[in-house]
């Protein structure tokens, strides 16, 4: 693992596209700007961690029993509220302005 | 139509089954990358998102917007292009739900599977909003001493 000391205001540039910047140190906790272009995911690891776990417990066998879940007090047509990505996805798209 | 009416109703078994690529797996479920996707009028909401090729691995998932209402998923850029999404109705959500037994299930908000429903072609996306979610939202489940 490459390690690298850097200062508050100070960055790293990886593949000539993407920018880790050392934000602010406040005691233990370190603010990461990252500056990358839209089709590269940034997350925090526990995240993905969770996820896998969550999987990892979900995972069953095929045609075991289901539960029942009443729908009366739920939208009968949920779909439109698929257009609710739209804007956040668009939104996505904008460049980051970089900090001079 | 009543909802109740189409869960209590003994219904011929219809099955649909659908056949998904996850090029990249789910997340843990790495080197899985076939699924089919079964639906059964008897089971709805739910649905099996099971492994192709594998008759003992198989997920439980659900409609988000059926049991969260308020569901406002942000896809990043990255998997919206990934998917080949152009517009929100090319896109089918289905996520995970895990039965925890004593009839309680919890469904996991973060981390949709994401269908591009012309092409097939499906990812677990982490939302970009994933941390107004939870991990685990709790279903609604109608106790079955009670029917």
């Amino acid at each position: 693992m490459l390690i690298l000391s850097r200062k508050p205001g100070e960055s790293i540039v990886i593949d000539g596209r993407i920018r880790v910047k050392i934000v602010r140190v406040e005691g233990e906790v370190v603010k990461v700007g990252i500056d990358a272009p839209a089709d590269v995911p940034a997350h925090r690891q526990e995240v993905y961690e969770e996820i896998q776990r969550n999987n990892q417990q979900a995972l069953t066998r095929p045609k075991a029993p289901l539960p029942r879940l009443p729908l009366t007090n739920l939208p009968k047509s949920p779909k439109s509220s698929l257009a609710a990505f739209k804007k956040p996805a668009a939104a996505l798209t904008k460049p980051v302005t970089p900090e001079k | 139509m009543n909802c109740e009416d189409t869960l209590t109703t003994e219904l011929p078994a219809a099955q649909s089954v659908a056949p998904l690529k996850l090029p990249m797996g789910l997340l843990g479920f790495e080197q899985m990358k076939d699924y089919l996707l079964i639906s059964n009028p008897r089971e709805e909401p739910f649905r099996w998102l099971q492994v192709k090729d594998n008759a003992v691995l198989a997920f439980v998932v659900i409609d988000p917007f059926l049991v969260a209402p308020d569901y406002s998923p942000d896809l990043p850029q990255a998997d919206v292009q990934f998917l080949g999404l152009e517009r929100p109705e090319d896109a089918q959500l289905y996520n995970i739900v895990t039965l925890h037994g004593n009839n309680r299930a919890t469904v996991n908000l973060r981390g949709p599977v994401v269908i591009n429903r012309h092409t097939g072609i499906a990812k677990q996306v982490i939302l970009a909003n994933a941390s107004k979610y939870s991990l685990e939202h709790a279903l609604p489940l109608r106790d079955a001493d009670s029917q």
